[in-house]
């Protein structure tokens, strides 16, 4: 056979559709279901939620006992600045919160007393629509999960959620860490990270470590879909508040007045 | 060139001696007959081919500052993969800025090439033939930005194929890898297809680069059903093209319209987009042009009236980026929704105001009167408002991007954005990157579609006419 131009290049061309083969099945064929949730028909009878008292939490002043604990067990890193801060729960003045709400209020001073700020894992969450990997998913009990190994960083779904829950690790968090909680992965720099309203606590059959830290018990956590939980009845014949409930985002983090 | 001139004279003299050899009088047909078929290619059009061969002190000198500033963004790239964002000035608050507004800068400037070639190409404009070539390279090469520009911003780089991999089709970002994708293949389809019939000129011309164009010449010799058949596949890129080029555009505008946030949220983000890519693209390549004009000596092919014609152009396309930005404006001021109003007056009056009004001076005030009145509309009036437009369009997609994240829906600290030099050399670098790829390619191939000035002068006349003879009322008896 002679060997001319048009059969080098068949060669050619055979040789590398054959070598890229192997990657490219790789790349195309390997997509897995997002993880498989324990026992997923279990979760999917619950839909956790989360109420918050006002009066109670503003008892002691400058307490932030359910913040330190969140941040102890998540190694959440304390970066020092307002522009590399990392946050799964904090608070702010209820006349930002809450503007709408203005007169609900007894007292004037009361104004600008903290309210606590979280991950309001909604029902409809907006961010898992945008992240273009699947990197957060929002599971059969309605928590509103992230995977830090798929995140590619991009920062959509902090454009997309009209909270503010979510923190980018703009450099590497380990340093930033006092003590590493050795059970909850740490994060690299460039993913996304929030509050996952414990997961990993309520595998153990634990309530979240925020609502178990507040001694005045100003939180309350519990299963919304069944009528006898805790949450049901503390959200009972009460004036509650959502955050921005207009956006349809369905938030299940109550504030009980 | 030198080269050839000099064996030519040598020629000739021999010839004048007349003391030749039998030998040497068939080596000299032979040569006579190389130079014909040479003098044959390039014709009249020496010009046009002089860029590839020459390479003058300003060439080096180019090359070495665009080089410079490549090599420094590279250094801020890098540091930035190694210490992480944070060597940017975005913060938890402001966590897209330049980088995004490069995005949509970058792909909005690639607009201009397909409008300028493709609608012009399917209207029968016969002056966009010098022009064609320039235009669509610019889509080209600064598409390639726009999709950097991204994959810069990533915070983690490394796993940018996953968005590939575990790709999720409701994410507005995927939509804009799909179409861009596209695009991008579409419009390096249609510059490619342009470029044959010069390509095997070069390869006739012959040279150490011989193979390599004989490669890309796809075995072009010009014959009538080759030429149908190229000006058919032209034709259909030219038609497929345009509508990509709209999706991709309001697709880039999607990632910001799709959220919720206040003065994102808007329906006519799409057209907007598109209008301000066209505007900002059409602009730009008015530069190019320009540079090109002045750097390759082609007075003669890029001449006053090109400038005019899409002068003429750019004041429609200024006024209809008016009408967008005041229909976005007032549809927010007449709803008075607090939360947009408050993103409103931060540009309006508060401390993006200066960023915002000069935006509108450069893309509005500056570009109007100049281009409305005729004696204004010349190559240096078009010029300075074409780089006042690109200034303006790169702050217009600033302001859009930047105070939505300064508020979203309730006020917060720390919203502070102040680019560092990291971000501004890696702006820099890619317009030098983006110029100096420019540069190279008018190294290698015809910067003017040498073939398609030609057929102009040739037949486009005579096309012309009869076109315009065929719109005239029939006189004489009606045909049975």
């Amino acid at each position: 056979m002679e060997f001319t131009r048009r059969t080098f290049l068949k060669i050619g061309g055979l040789t590398l559709l054959g070598l890229s083969a192997k990657p490219g099945w790789q790349v195309f064929s390997k997509v897995e279901a997002p993880e498989p949730s324990p026992d997923a028909e279990t979760l999917a009878r619950k839909k956790w939620g989360m109420g918050i008292y006002f009066r109670k939490c503003w008892k002691y002043e400058g307490c932030t006992d359910c913040i330190d604990a969140c941040h102890r067990i998540h190694n959440v890193p304390n970066m020092g600045t307002l522009k590399e801060e990392i946050k799964w729960i904090w608070t702010m003045p209820y006349e930002e919160v809450f503007p709408e709400h203005e007169f609900e209020l007894a007292e004037e001073k009361d104004q600008h007393k903290p309210v606590i700020l979280l991950c309001n894992q909604c029902d409809d969450p907006p961010c898992v629509r945008y992240c273009p990997t699947r990197a957060t998913w929002k599971r059969e009990d309605g928590i509103v999960m992230m995977d830090f190994h798929r995140c590619i960083g991009c920062r959509y779904c902090m454009a997309g959620c009209p909270y503010g829950s979510r923190s980018f690790n703009w450099r590497d968090p380990r340093p930033f860490i006092k003590n590493v909680n050795l059970e909850f992965p740490t994060r690299t720099r460039g993913v996304v990270e929030k509050c996952n309203f414990c997961v990993e606590r309520l595998a153990q059959g634990l309530i979240p470590a925020c609502v178990e830290a507040c001694k005045e018990k100003a939180l309350v956590f519990g299963d919304l879909k069944d009528p006898k939980s805790e949450i049901r009845e503390a959200l009972k014949y009460k004036t509650l508040y959502q955050r921005q409930p207009e956006l349809g985002t369905k938030p299940k983090v109550y504030y009980i007045l | 060139m030198e080269f050839w001139r000099a064996a030519h004279c040598n020629f000739e003299l021999l010839f004048a001696q007349s003391s030749m050899t039998p030998i040497l009088q068939h080596a000299s047909f032979y040569w006579t007959l190389m130079l014909d078929q040479r003098k044959k290619i390039i014709g009249e059009d020496t010009v046009l081919f002089e860029h590839i061969w020459k390479s003058g002190k300003g060439f080096y000198i180019t090359v070495s500052i665009l080089g410079a500033l490549v090599l420094l963004a590279i250094y801020a790239y890098v540091t930035q993969y190694r210490t992480g964002l944070t060597v940017t000035g975005l913060s938890r608050q402001i966590f897209w800025g330049v980088y995004i507004t490069n995005f949509v800068f970058f792909i909005g400037i690639s607009h201009a090439g397909t409008f300028i070639s493709a609608v012009l190409r399917i209207l029968k404009a016969e002056w966009r033939r010098p022009i064609s070539r320039a235009s669509e390279l610019t889509t080209v090469f600064i598409l390639m930005f726009g999709v950097g520009s991204v994959l810069i911003d990533l915070g983690r780089p490394d796993r940018m194929l996953y968005a590939i991999r575990y790709a999720n089709f409701q994410s507005p970002l995927l939509w804009d890898v799909c179409s861009i994708a596209t695009y991008l293949t579409v419009s390096s389809l249609s510059l490619y297809l342009a470029l044959i019939p010069d390509i095997a000129m070069l390869r006739d011309l012959g040279g150490k680069r011989e193979w390599f164009y004989r490669i890309l010449s796809l075995g072009w010799t010009g014959t009538e059903g080759q030429h149908h058949r190229l000006d058919k596949a032209i034709g259909f890129v030219s038609i497929l093209v345009i509508p990509v080029m709209i999706t991709v555009h309001t697709v880039v505008s999607f990632v910001f319209a799709m959220t919720i946030q206040p003065l994102w949220h808007s329906a006519i983000f799409g057209p907007y987009f598109v209008v301000g890519a066209i505007f900002s693209g059409v602009a730009s390549v008015i530069v190019v042009m320009a540079v090109l004009r002045k750097a390759y000596h082609l007075e003669n092919y890029i001449k006053p009236i090109h400038f005019n014609n899409i002068g003429i152009f750019l004041m429609a396309m200024t006024l209809l980026w008016f009408y967008f930005t005041f229909a976005e404006y007032i549809t927010i001021v007449y709803g008075n929704d607090p939360v947009h109003m408050s993103i409103f007056w931060s540009k309006f009056t508060g401390k993006f105001a200066p960023l915002f009004w000069l935006h509108f001076v450069l893309c509005f005030v500056i570009p109007l009167p100049i281009l409305a009145i005729k004696k204004f509309r010349t190559i240096r009036g078009t010029v300075i408002v074409s780089i006042s437009i690109v200034l303006g369009m790169w702050l217009e997609r600033f302001v859009i991007i930047v105070p939505t994240l300064t508020r979203q829906r309730m006020p917060v600290q720390g919203a502070f954005y102040i680019p560092t030099w990291v971000e501004w050399s890696i702006l820099a670098g890619c317009i030098s990157l983006f110029t100096l790829l420019y540069v190279l390619f008018t190294k290698v191939f015809p910067i003017v579609p040498v073939w398609e000035v030609r057929e102009g002068r040739e037949k486009a006349a005579a096309t012309a006419a009869a076109r315009i003879t065929s719109y005239m009322p029939e006189t004489g008896a009606p045909k049975e």
